[in-house]
């Protein structure tokens, strides 16, 4: 048991119970928070993966930016919304979502089970990853591959945030 | 670790996002579930990036990430915007648009 190996399985077990904490509370705050205790673990598996700035972006981003839009608009709708839970519209719907959920885990799992080879196959060319970051390091081998193949998506998600922004804009206008 | 437990991670992170847009009522912890099922895709992307030994899967990573704040952005405008004209969001009762 490596150490590698014992951290997966904490962090595995600790996101799926994360995970479960954010679709079972009732409390839309506790699912928020849930959530963004779900980025961390996940932002921890990006670090064993040896994507270091993935990882620190994911909890910028994700914990700090994101999680901050969803808990002001929970705690300024939350107030009226706990007791809707409780009553059932259709009442086997959660039935059917728990065994929908279980045939989707399965399908995927026997793909992956029957599918994929199990080892890395390395690519050891000389633009590998790998050598760029023994070159280089992290994060400098991110930005290079950023600014010179992806400098393009790069300009066209700038564009992408002033359309949100925008529609954010005309969203959140006062009508009267 | 294989790459093989990653992508498992991955799918039941997925179905977790899956099974919470299909059993709960509030938008916003649908919303949750939609980013909780990016997020599961991003940790395949990752993985894979690691095992194939490019810097590609990271690279989309980051696209997903802003993708994902630019959606959430709009999401909660609009929920905000309906909460403000009708003063529920139980998305059983948001049927207005029905025939």
């Amino acid at each position: 048991m490596t150490f590698e190996t014992i951290s997966f399985i904490v962090l595995a077990v600790a996101s799926t119970a994360t995970a479960i904490g954010v679709i079972a509370f009732k409390n839309a705050v506790h699912s928020a928070l849930s959530l963004i205790l779900t980025f961390l673990f996940l932002a921890l598996f990006y670090l064993q993966l040896q994507a270091m700035f993935i990882a620190i972006v994911q909890i910028l981003i994700y914990a700090g930016a994101i999680m901050v839009l969803f808990l002001f608009v929970v705690t300024m709708l939350a107030s009226d919304q706990n007791e809707a839970e409780l009553e059932d519209h259709i009442p086997w719907q959660r039935a059917v979502g728990g065994i929908l959920g279980l045939v989707l885990v399965a399908a995927l799992s026997y793909l992956l089970f029957t599918g994929t080879t199990a080892h890395p196959t390395a690519v050891n060319t000389a633009e590998s990853l790998s050598s760029a970051v023994a070159r280089y390091g992290n994060t400098e081998a991110f930005g290079l591959a950023l600014f010179h193949g992806y400098l393009f998506p790069f300009e066209v998600t700038s564009l992408l945030i002033i359309v949100a922004l925008l529609g954010a804009l005309v969203f959140g206008r006062r009508t009267t | 670790m294989p790459l093989s437990a990653y992508l498992i991670m991955s799918a039941v992170l997925f179905t977790i996002g899956v099974i919470g847009v299909l059993i709960r009522r509030n938008p916003l912890i649908i919303f949750m579930s939609i980013e909780l099922m990016l997020n599961a895709v991003n940790l395949s992307f990752v993985a894979l990036s690691h095992f194939l030994n490019t810097v590609d899967g990271q690279m989309l990573v980051f696209l997903v990430l802003t993708v994902a704040a630019a959606e959430v952005v709009v999401g909660l405008a609009l929920i905000v915007s309906i909460f403000r004209s009708r003063h529920n969001i139980d998305v059983d009762e948001m049927n207005i648009l029905r025939g």
